[in-house]
């Protein structure tokens, strides 16, 4: 028990968001250690306050007949290879794997390409500053800053109009203020 | 023709179990601290950088970002002849956060000439792995020493001289009202009025807030019903400036483009102007939502002119993850900062004038004296207060 998984991590396996091999790990330092038990009982809480995020704004008919256009495609592919090297008994395997890449490429294009059509995905790339319990949080796509309030300190937190968000606590006998502001 | 085809699979699954189980076992580094931070040093800074500890600081990777949690302590001695009244740092890690900059103060401090001082920086960054490092993660600067006599040292890039003498100044009001209640009303009047501040910050609720500028914030709900709501002002008793008019696009949990008329009614220009904000939810709770700054570049407003301050920015209100709808707007004058850098701040006897005001937080100063009664007992914080 010398080490505890980090808090993401507890944090994924109280979602149910982790690798199985991971979930299993997890699950066994979990039961062994309280400390982490409430760590993760605690986001299980938080989790359960929390209302379901809304879907992404996406057209899922066009994607099913887009995804079942390629797995067709990628089967196609495969036979005209089973059919070129006819001695080969595992090219149906093959094939299916082709047809999953082809899946996989076509979902990711078709979610790089969403957010171009979308005018409310324009927004996400813009930096956005956000009060959280832990802390400050500054993202621009996917990088981000956060100034954390020591040792989980609840803070008193002020917002600027003019771009800025600050937080206050005490931290042995001292202020501290953590201050992030938008350029 | 099964065994062949685990021989051939094994190093696969095992592959594959290293990657799914890589994120919790290994892949976490601790991080060489003359690597990851740079302290920069103004050459005739008044403060002298002693040491600096990384704790428990360390870098991980998770799917396809660089995660570095750095809780680091920096310690400083005052190496100037005045006592030093506040820090301001400035935080720039310009490759994990484009578009923002961070700093970390600690007002409300009275370090002497050669005495020493610690400040913490706890920071977590984020970037995409593919993304290249080039020098140090973390750069921390000076932006500003304020002194005992409000005198300033320091680039200034982030407006921090005005900062820490606004807290300064509110520091001095209430290091003085808690002394006049000690005299007034002895030991256990201070102990009624820290009971009280203590009560206050209980009670004291927020809002989460994300911003963003130009534009909706992300996350918002838009409603149909989008309109414009008026502020409603409360005038402070011996505010040199006093609110006219104002406004902002409200739909639902989100705030636009607020736009606030001033008048000045001292007889000295003005070069800042905050607007102190509460919103009220559809349930009639009341909150401190934020401010509305004047800029302080464009703004140099004479004795009895009007002007208007003009933030281009969205801000998104929430509570324990829940959008919280906008039904009226209150706005009151926090601060205001003369031409000749003096600055004024609300009287503890203003801030008794409405019961609205009770939803303030407490000054840093009134929060730090207060964690002193709390820690330490009234003993300790007769001594503080008689320190200064």
């Amino acid at each position: 028990m010398a080490s505890h998984p980090s808090e993401i991590d507890l944090a994924l396996f109280a979602g149910d968001d982790c690798g199985m091999v991971s979930r299993y790990f997890l699950n066994r330092h979990v039961r062994r250690c309280a400390q982490c038990a409430a760590v993760v009982a605690q986001f299980e809480a938080v989790r359960a306050e929390m209302d379901m995020p809304p879907l992404p704004d996406v057209d899922w008919d066009r994607l099913e007949l887009e995804m079942r256009a390629n797995i067709h495609l990628g089967l196609e592919a495969g036979e005209c290879v089973r059919m070129a090297v006819p001695r080969r008994t595992r090219d149906a395997r093959l094939a299916v794997a082709f047809a999953s890449l082809a899946i996989v490429v076509s979902a990711g294009f078709l979610m790089k390409r969403a957010p171009v059509n979308d005018p409310s995905a324009h927004k996400t790339a813009e930096p956005v500053l956000e009060s959280t319990g832990a802390g400050i949080e500054l993202r621009n796509g996917a990088s981000s800053l956060t100034l954390m309030n020591r040792h989980g300190a609840v803070a008193d937190q002020t917002v600027s109009a003019e771009g800025q968000i600050r937080a206050r606590y005490i931290d042995n006998g001292s202020v501290t203020i953590n201050n992030v502001s938008l350029e | 023709m099964f065994l062949w085809n685990s021989a051939r699979l094994a190093p696969v699954l095992l592959t594959a179990l290293a990657m799914v189980s890589a994120p919790v076992f290994g892949q976490e580094k601790t991080l060489d601290p003359a690597s990851s931070v740079k302290v920069d040093l103004q050459p005739d800074s008044p403060l002298a950088w002693i040491s600096m500890s990384m704790g428990d600081s360390r870098a991980s990777t998770r799917g396809g970002a660089m995660v570095l949690d750095l809780h680091m302590s920096l310690t400083w001695r005052n190496a100037g002849f005045r006592r030093v009244r506040g820090v301001t740092l400035l935080i720039s890690t310009q490759e994990f956060a484009p578009g923002g900059k961070g700093s970390v103060s600690r007002p409300c401090i009275d370090i002497a000439p050669s005495q020493e001082f610690t400040m913490p920086i706890d920071i977590r960054l984020v970037r995409p792995i593919q993304q290249a490092a080039a020098g140090p993660l973390v750069r921390v600067q000076i932006d500003g020493v304020l002194f005992d006599d409000f005198s300033f040292f320091g680039p200034n890039k982030l407006n921090s001289q005005r900062a820490m003498t606004f807290w300064e100044t509110e520091a001095q009001r209430d290091r003085a009202y808690f002394k006049h209640v000690l005299q007034a009303s002895g030991e256990r009047g201070l102990r009624d009025e820290m009971l009280l501040s203590m009560a206050k910050a209980a009670e004291h609720s927020q809002l989460d807030v994300a911003l963003s500028r130009n534009g909706r914030s992300v996350g918002s709900i838009v409603p149909q019903g989008e309109h414009v709501e008026q502020f409603a002002f409360l005038q402070i008793p011996g505010s040199p400036v006093e609110p006219v008019h104002g406004w902002a696009e409200i739909s639902g949990n989100e705030a636009r483009s607020p736009e606030i008329e001033i008048l000045n009614r001292s007889s000295k220009p003005v070069r800042y102007v905050e607007i102190g904000w509460m919103v009220k939810d559809k349930e009639g709770h009341e909150y401190l939502a934020g401010s509305v700054p004047g800029s302080s570049t464009a703004m140099l407003l004479p004795p009895g002119q009007k002007s208007r301050l003009l933030p281009d920015t969205s801000l998104r209100f929430s509570r324990t993850g829940r959008p919280v709808e906008i039904q009226g707007m209150t706005g009151f004058v926090s601060q205001v900062e003369y031409a000749d850098g003096k600055v004024w701040v609300p009287s503890r006897d203003a801030l008794k004038s409405s019961p609205l005001l009770r939803i303030m937080a407490p000054s840093p100063e009134e929060q730090r004296l207060a964690d002193i009664y709390a820690n330490k007992g009234l003993a300790a914080l007769i001594a503080e207060l008689n320190r200064f």
